[in-house]
This record gives structure tokens, sequence and C-alpha cells, in this order.
């Protein structure tokens, strides 16, 4: 029995390949059975995620599988033939060694993101309860994950955030720990500070505040937000209330002076503040950073760690690749 | 035998607090910490519980045995906060303090050789000593998660964020309300010390003692009410913390 694995993902095929073959969650066991009828296969598993498609099997012969589901999986997706050229074929070995790359996220568009192992578990979890794995990937699968939590946990291919939002959510959490005690402010209702207020809200940042020189823009992303919208003018009334300041409007001037933050620490009893200015030009004057509670980042240096977290993941990859072969060394797993 | 219940809490302080720092360096919090620090914890119990049969009371006759007891009263209140608030690089910032009291302690001279069994102990005076010392724990760690704030907001405002010891500090507000509740029990401990001393049977040389404490309690008293009333910024409160307990040590110079 071989163990392979056919796939495509966002660097082989484009969205509107990935589409045609995306399963959704509550249908993986189904189409894991569907497969095994289609590749004549008597194990077999399918992970559908945004940026892939795969499906494992345990077949007698790997080649004439591939060739099997590929032509079976066109026919009834009703594709051309031309779309093999976007599949990947790995076989035995290979195929457990990219299995474990996705788990460990080294396969993701964003290396190291943690979503993928979590979704890879529940494919498997559709697969084993619609009954269609068995010794070989049973086996193969639960191994993966051990390796991939050993990756995880040996390596600091997750560690550092590695977009704006999320820099900006660790440096909140830094400051005021869990955030469900924070309040949050947005100046200008542009769609980064949406993306950033939102990562504060899906950590648990208490209230919102929208203030927008249009306060139909304002009450609009304040609802979306589940906030509060506040007239531009009375911003500076607010920030005597609230923690986090996200500012992004398209002033071409600062809009935050060093005098509007001093009239509220007083009000404020010299709380910590956090200062967000995702603006270009920038909304916050540099002067408000020299406050002596005051925490101010702008965009260049909130995608200069960002990038330099990513820059550390790509440097982990090595590292990673090297435990993943060591461990399927020791193992010897049924099918590779 | 006393010295070396000593020895060995300052040695295992010592080396926990390298461990700690070691793995800080690396980016990771010591579990160990806790372990090494209530390891420190057992052996001062040990020094105290033999000086105290020795002196048939409370073990706060001469400087080395103040300086344990400060030792331990620090350790104390790490083990009952470190935990609670999971400050556990806490320790590592308590550690060396702890190191210091102690070596200073088993300075030749500074700990008597032969303690002399104290007959007729008053309890007010064992109270006003006994809960001064703890006072004076309480402050030391507030000093040190002021230390821990102090450290943490450079490097947010400078914005250098790589070192293992940013990742592995705990947050500002966290840390300020560690600091700010410290600062409370220490000043409530003080007062209960503070009142004792003014009830115990005490001689003429006894109140330059006590109005140094008096006048340390004042501060502490005034830095909380302005926290309280009007609000202070975290460099401040921390600052301040830091200063006050440095200076605060003098009282002992007049004990």
């Amino acid at each position: 029995m071989e163990l392979i694995c056919l796939g495509l993902n966002h660097r082989t095929a484009p969205v509107e390949v990935r589409e045609r073959f995306a399963v959704g969650t509550t249908l993986l066991g189904k189409a894991a059975n569907e497969l095994i009828a289609l590749a004549e296969a008597t194990e077999g598993v399918v992970i559908s995620t945004c940026n892939r498609t795969e499906f494992y099997l345990a077949a007698t012969d790997a080649e004439a599988s591939f060739g099997l589901i590929e032509k079976r999986l066109a026919e009834k997706i009703q594709v051309d033939s031309s779309v093999s050229a976007h599949f990947y074929r790995k076989a035995k070995t290979a195929a457990a060694q990219h299995l474990c790359r996705v788990v460990s996220g080294l396969d993701s568009m964003m290396i190291g993101e943690t979503e993928i192992f979590g979704q890879v578990k529940q494919a498997y979890q559709s697969a084993l309860e619609a009954g269609s794995t068995g010794a070989v990937l049973n086996r193969v699968f639960q191994r993966a994950f051990s390796i991939g939590k050993k990756v995880r946990t040996e390596t600091s291919i997750q560690e550092g955030a590695t977009s704006v939002g999320n820099v900006a959510v660790d440096l909140a959490e830094k400051i005021f720990g869990h955030l469900k005690n924070s309040e949050v402010m947005i100046l200008g209702a542009g769609e980064m500070s949406r993306t950033t207020a939102q990562s504060l809200v899906s950590r648990g940042a208490k209230s919102i505040f929208v203030a927008n020189r249009s306060f139909d823009r304002a009450e609009e992303l304040a609802t979306e937000m589940n906030g509060t919208a506040v007239r531009f003018d009375d911003w500076q009334k607010v920030l005597q209330r609230v923690d986090v300041v996200i500012s992004s409007t398209g002033a071409p001037h600062a809009i935050v002076h060093r005098q509007d933050v001093e009239q509220a620490r007083r009000a404020r009893k010299y709380r910590p503040l956090f200062f967000i200015d995702i603006a270009v030009p920038r909304d916050v004057d540099p002067a408000v950073g020299e406050i002596e509670e005051v925490y101010l980042y702008d965009i260049d240096t909130l995608e200069q760690l960002a990038e330099e977290a990513r820059t550390r993941r790509q440097l982990q990859i090595e590292q990673c690749e090297r435990i993943i072969d060591l461990e399927l060394e020791k193992l010897n797993l049924p099918g590779t | 035998m006393d010295r070396w219940f000593l020895i060995a809490a300052t040695l295992l302080a010592a080396a926990g607090g390298i461990w700690g720092m070691i793995s800080v360096h690396h980016g990771k919090r010591s579990p160990w910490t806790l372990a090494w620090m209530f390891g420190v914890f057992l052996c001062q119990i040990g020094f105290l519980g033999v000086r105290g049969q020795l002196r048939a009371a409370c073990p706060l006759m001469d400087h080395g045995e103040i300086l344990t007891f400060l030792a331990w009263s620090l350790t104390l209140f790490y083990l009952l906060i470190g935990p609670a608030y999971r400050i556990s690089l806490l320790g590592v910032f308590t550690a060396p303090l702890v190191v210091l009291f102690q070596a200073l302690a088993l300075t030749p001279g500074t700990l008597t050789a032969n303690p002399a069994r104290l007959v007729g102990s008053n309890p007010w005076h064992e109270t006003h000593s006994a809960t001064s010392v703890l006072a004076y724990g309480a402050l030391a760690l507030a000093a040190v998660a002021g230390v821990m704030f102090l450290v943490l907001d450079r490097q947010l405002k400078e914005q250098h964020l790589k070192s293992g010891l940013f990742r592995n500090l705990p947050p500002v507000r966290e840390l300020l309300i560690s600091l700010e509740r410290l600062l409370w029990l220490g000043s409530g401990l003080l007062t209960v010390g503070i009142s004792a001393g003014l009830l115990m049977p005490r001689t003429a040389a006894a109140w330059g003692h006590l109005i140094a404490a008096m006048a340390v309690w004042f501060a502490y008293a005034l830095l909380l009410g302005i926290k309280q009333v009007r609000g202070v910024t975290g460099r401040r409160l921390s600052l301040s913390a830091v200063i006050l307990f440095l200076l605060s040590l003098a009282v002992f110079a007049f004990i």
C-alpha cells in the first residue's frame, strides 16, 4: 500500500481553479468516501481550505492512482484536462513530508500560521468519522500532527506578528494585557483602521468609538463593529477615556497634536495611552510620543516589525524541515 | 548551622537568578524560577528558625538578622504575588536583591556569631520589628516591579522589541497594578509597625529610628495619595517606588 497526495494550492493554481475544487467543511467526510471510489483506493482524506485542496490516499499503485483521480475528478467537476498542470503529485515519503510541512504551516501563504493545523485536523476527523481512513492514513496523520506540534514548539516558526494589524494588537496586549478592559478610538474610517480595530475587537477590546469627518461613514463603521459613532469635532473628549487610538485619516497634515493629549492627561489620570498611526502623511505629531505615558507607533515602524517577523520565520524553514526529516526517518510510516 | 542555611539560601537564589536570566536571554521563561525561590524560602525559614530558637524571640536583633528577615519577606511576597499574577519574571528580578541582602548579612561582623538569649521581650517591640520588616519586603518587591516597568517602558518607547526580556516581561498595566497593590500592602504593614513602635517602651536613642520610619511612612502615604487623587504616570510611580525604597533603607542605620 502506498501513500499518495494530489493537490493544488495558492502557488500552483489561481483562485478560479482552486474554487472549483473547494469542498465545504461539512462535506469533507462525504468527499473522502467519494474520493476512495473515484481512485479505487482503500483510504482517503480530503483537505480543503481557501488556499489549498489536497487528496490523500492509500492506494496499491501510486502512478495509476494519480492518472485515475485526475481524469475522474476532471470529469466530475467538468473541467478540461489542462487542469492537471495545476496539480502537484507526491508519493510515499514525499507525501508524508508534504503533509508535515502543511501541518507545520511551512506550505502556507503566511509561513507558520496556526489556522492550518486545526483545518487539517478537522479534515482528518471528518474522514475518520466517515470511515474513510484505515491503518495507513490514521498513522500518517496522527504522526504528522505530533511532528507539527514538535516543529511549532521547538522552533520560532510561529513567533512574532507578520501583519501590521497583528503587530499593533500584540503591542496593545504588551501594554494593556487582556484587552477586555481596553477602549479603542478610531480616527478616520478607512480600510486599514477598520482591519486593525477588528483585530483588537477579536482579542476582546471592550468598546470602539469611531470618529470620521463624514459622520455617516462613522456610523456605518460603528454599526459594523458594534461600537459608537462620534462627531469628528468631539474626538478630544473621547480621548479622555480610551486606551488605544488608531488613526488613519486622509488629512494632509497632523490632526493629533501634543496639546490635544496634554489637555486630556489630567482627566485620564496619566494612564498609558497607545497611538497607532497608520496614516500617510502621519496623523499624529511625533511630539505626542514624547509624553511620558504615550506609546506612539507609526506605519513604518509597524511594517518594519511585521517584516522582521516574516524574515525570522523564513529563516526557520530549514530548521523545521530538518525536524520533519529526522522524525519521519525514525518512524518508518506505512505507505512511505 | 544557621550560617549554612543562609549560605544555601544565597546560593539557591543566585543559581535561580542566573538560570532565569539565561532562559530570558534565550527568549524563554524558566518554569523553575518559582521552585528555586521556594527552595530559597525554605532555607531562609531554616535560618530564621535556628536564630529564633537561640534568641528565644523574633530574630531581628542584629543587622544580619534584619537583612535576612528582609530577604525572607521579599521572597514570601514574591511567592504570594508572582504565581497569582503570573509574573514569574518577577522572581528573576527579585533573586539578585535577595542575594544582595543575604550576602551583606553574611559579611563578617554583620551577623552575631553567638546570639544572646533575649530575656523579657516586649510584644509591642516584636510586633513593631516583624511587621516593619514585612512591610519592607513588600516595598522592596514594589521597587523590583518598578524596575521591571522602567525596563519595559524604555523598550516600548525606544521601540527595541526584539529581546527575550521584552517578550517575557508582563504587560505595562499588570506591572503597574501589582506595583500599586504592593505599595498599599507595604504602607499598611508599615502603619501597623510604626503604631506598635509608638506603643513599645523605648529609649531616647530609639526616637531617631522612629522619626525616620515615620518620614518613610509619610513619603509612601503621599505617593499613594497623589496616585489616588490626581493620578501619576507609570514612570514616575515606578521611579518613586525605587528611590523611596533605597532612601527608606536608611531607617536601619538608626537601629
